[in-house]
């Protein structure tokens, strides 16, 4: 193909993927031109309390860098020897490739587990886990047998187009992959073990539930319950699946006693919020403009090593992955915040209560030790929600304008 | 030969003729009850022996001729009485252990022995221990001697109930000698093979030699090959082990597992079909043989690479000739229409031996396996064949269950081959 045609195409690509971007982007009903940063912490919360989370934090912080930081060390040693073991197969091509793929996949959970180690030893000191050492280790199985699969399933899609299609895969295989995303988005709440009605613990905060669903029109979603409190004192909820999955489930450690009834209505009005706005649905078209170029650029790549369709490229792709992942985590966390500050938008639309926002947010800092306002580069690189000074200054920005 | 039987503490010297006294087999339990008595005695003065003899070896570096004569009647008299109990052997046995029963020990004579596994005996001994536990099981004691005594914790001194492996195959049998006067080539070779075994552990255990239990069929002394059968393992492995994927074995099989499910759905289905075809026409098709036999063959190499049997990772489809561990299965044959028509509960026994026993030993050498392979990147020869066995009795299994052949599974262990000596050891004769 001449090189005029190609630079049209790739402006034409870039040009689709920009406009598509833009419009996922404006599509927020967050109004424009809020001012969400500046809030003085100390208004909000105690001197120890402010010492407390950033301690607890900077420790997490710096686990999580040194943990990436291992583990693209060991998958630059894997991209180098790891196809050696491709001698250990009598699989055949693809085979072959899934052996070195899980392999791979493998020395990234053993080169973990010290530092998800560390991060408990951490959590339990403060309070935050109440997990075993051993039970972490053991507990989630089934899910690092599930991941396996994945990986194999990945393998099996790229390895099969690669030979069809020769340098080709990455567009139809990123089509691939977000189907699978979309398939496993709409699987999810069945996997989670069991959830229980919220009506069956808490009637009244159910009808209060689907007051807020019925208000911000997705009535048909129920809320359910899991239980984790065996496990973490953390408090979370969620907006899960697709269509007739569509699910927001509440951790029972929301229903402890330790958040009022106005907060925990925030927390669900917020998840109905993702539910209402779609937020799912975006997420995998984001999943997809994301997928597009990470296959593209995977399969250039790995060309020298002759290919997805070759096993040798597999451990290289591993590494590949894994660094475009690393490198658009930034880009994801913008994506992923401004969708967030939706849901909270939304639930204060729905609630009229910034009262309750504010005291869940401070509840969360005070149960989950989260730092409310952290460091710059930590902020762009891991915090995938807005800063909890930020939701305050949210909510008081949606009260003065209610003023 | 005699370099491989150096390698090994013991060995079953197996006469017996396979023909089965009826009575004595119907009333086998109550007549064993002098045994048990006598057993018991003889234990509690072996316990006394055998703590002795492990002082003396401590000083001398070598049993003595007396307490090593005693321990040694005392096993090969436990051995008579094991086979006698589990209808290995159908002759009465003698209460003085001499040698010349049916089914006999061979002991290797007094040596010196290393102190330091002299002192560590007992743990060095773990391993074996838990594959005798296997052939055992709780509530069996073993010998009846001061180390089943040590083993042996849960079972009553004297309890008869079967083992996982010599159980299940003694009950199986006791029904077959009823009916035919004879036992089952292929059941009585399996008894031998563990009891054969568990001698080679007491010996072991009690210090009459330092040479570690082999589990290999032949070391045991079940020497000569399989009968002719339509379905057959071959084994090219060479024993050499990645010590990678050993170690995320269970994780690697996970496609594996994910695909033989799901091929499963529709091999259930084919074997329906197979079942009725086979009926009508006397012979299964060709592309239902061919598809149910891909399958079984396929199942066969998963299980070999997770239970360490073979080292490389398998392909998805059940190819022939691509596995160290392979099934070769005869094209369709002739299938008598009445054993076709029941099939299934003629299965029965041969899927207790196989759930029971073969896929408990599989599990047990894979898992002792797996400690050894990551430490010398070797699997021990003993373990894969007994591995191997497994393998084979299972394949055959499903063979017959899935109308494949109206063959029934041969249980024996025999391998056919010589079995591997180990390097460095001085060949002496066996005795005692």
């Amino acid at each position: 193909m001449r090189l005029g045609i190609r630079l049209v195409l790739l402006a034409l690509a870039a040009g689709a993927w920009i406009a598509a971007a833009v419009l996922l982007w404006q599509s927020s009903v967050v109004p424009g031109g809020l001012h969400l940063s500046g809030a003085d912490p100390r208004r909000y919360f105690t001197d120890r309390q402010l010492a407390r989370t950033a301690s607890f934090e900077r420790f997490e912080r710096w686990d999580f860098v040194l943990a990436q930081v291992t583990l693209v060390a060991v998958l630059v040693a894997y991209a180098r020897y790891g196809g050696r073991f491709a001698r250990e197969s009598a699989a055949g091509r693809i085979g072959t490739g899934m052996l070195l793929g899980m392999l791979g996949f493998g020395f990234v959970w053993l080169a973990q587990i010290p530092f998800g180690l560390a991060d408990l030893w951490w959590e339990r000191r403060h309070g935050v886990s109440r997990t075993g050492y051993l039970g972490w280790i053991f507990r989630d199985w089934g899910q690092l047998a599930g991941e396996f699969a994945f990986v194999c399933l990945a393998l099996l899609i790229v390895m099969a187009l690669a030979g069809k299609l020769g340098e080709r895969w990455w567009l139809p295989g990123a089509a691939a992959f977000v189907a699978l995303g979309a398939l496993f988005t709409f699987v999810q709440p069945y996997l989670m073990g069991p959830l229980h009605p919220l009506s069956s613990r808490r009637p009244r905060l159910a009808e209060a539930a689907h007051r807020i669903a019925v208000h911000e029109g997705v009535a048909s979603v129920p809320v359910r319950v899991q239980n984790v409190s065996g496990e973490t004192s953390a408090a979370n909820a969620m907006a899960i699946g697709l269509g007739p999955s569509r699910r927001v489930v509440l951790w029972d450690t929301l229903l402890d006693g330790r958040f009022g009834e106005r907060q925990v209505r925030f927390v669900i009005a917020h998840e109905y919020g993702h539910q209402a706005r779609r937020h799912l649905p975006k997420g995998i078209a984001w999943y997809a403009l994301f997928a597009l170029p990470g296959t593209y650029l995977i399969a250039r790549a790995t060309r020298r090593r002759g290919g997805m369709a070759d096993p040798a490229a597999v451990p290289l792709s591993l590494l590949v992955l894994v660094v475009l992942q690393l490198a658009g985590l930034p880009l994801q966390n913008v994506v992923s915040r401004r969708i967030e500050t939706e849901a909270d938008w939304m639930a204060l639309r729905t609630t009229h209560d910034p009262v309750g926002d504010r005291r869940l947010m401070q509840s969360f800092t005070r149960t989950s030790l989260v730092e409310p306002d952290p460091p710059t580069w930590s902020y762009l690189l891991l915090d995938n929600h807005p800063t909890i000074m930020q939701r305050i200054a949210l909510a008081n920005a949606w009260a003065a304008q209610e003023r | 030969m005699d370099n491989v039987l150096a390698s090994v503490p013991a060995r079953v010297v197996v006469t017996d003729d396979l023909h089965r006294s009826r009575l004595t087999v119907f009333f086998r339990l109550l007549l064993a009850i002098p045994h048990f008595i006598w057993l018991f005695l003889w234990t509690v003065a072996a316990i006394v022996a055998a703590i002795l003899n492990w002082f003396a070896t401590l000083v001398r570096g070598q049993p003595p001729q007396g307490l090593y004569g005693f321990l040694a009647r005392f096993v090969r008299y436990a051995t008579h009485v094991n086979a006698y109990l589990s209808l290995a052997a159908n002759p009465y046995p003698a209460f003085n252990g001499d040698p010349g029963y049916p089914v006999d020990v061979e002991l290797a004579p007094p040596a010196r022995q290393n102190r330091l596994k002299v002192v560590f005996r007992i743990i060095l001994a773990i391993p074996a221990i838990i594959v005798a536990e296997v052939f055992l099981g709780t509530g069996w004691n073993f010998v009846g001697g001061p180390s089943g005594r040590a083993y042996y914790q849960e079972g009553s001194k004297f309890s008869i109930a079967g083992g996982v492996v010599l159980g299940t195959v003694s009950f199986l049998a006791w029904f077959a000698c009823l009916v035919r006067g004879r036992m089952p080539q292929g059941f009585r070779n399996v008894l031998a093979w563990g009891i054969g075994y568990l001698a080679q552990v007491a010996a072991y255990v009690l210090l009459l030699s330092e040479r570690y239990p082999n589990l290999d069929a032949g070391a045991t002394g079940v020497l000569g090959g399989q009968p002719p059968r339509p379905v057959r393992l071959r084994i090219e492995d060479d024993l050499r082990r990645s010590r990678v994927t050993v170690f995320f074995r269970l994780f690697l099989v996970v496609p594996h597992a994910v695909w033989l499910v799901l091929w499963g759905i529709a091999v259930v289905l084919a074997v329906i079909a197979n079942w009725f075809a086979t009926l009508a026409l006397g012979r299964s098709p060709s592309a239902l043989h061919r598809f149910i036999s891909s399958y079984v063959r396929y199942q066969t190499h998963v299980y070999a690479f997770l239970g360490l049997v073979a080292n490389p990772f398998p392909g998805f489809v059940g190819r022939p000739a691509t596995y160290p561990i392979d099934l070769e299965i005869d094209p369709p044959e002739r299938q008598h229409r009445l054993i076709t028509l029941g099939r299934l509960p003629l299965a029965i026994p041969a899927l207790l031996v196989d759930s029971a026993a073969a896929s408990s030993l599989l599990f047990v050498t894979a898992f002792l396996g797996w400690f050894a392979s990551l430490a010398t990147g070797r699997m021990p020869t003993g373990f894969r064949n007994a591995g191997a066995w497994a393998l084979r009795y299972g394949a055959q299994v499903n063979s017959y269950l899935y109308v494949l052949t109206d063959r029934y599974p041969y249980s024996g262990p025999e391998s056919g081959e010589e079995p591997e000596a180990e390097a460095g050891t001085e060949p002496a004769p066996l005795a005692a």
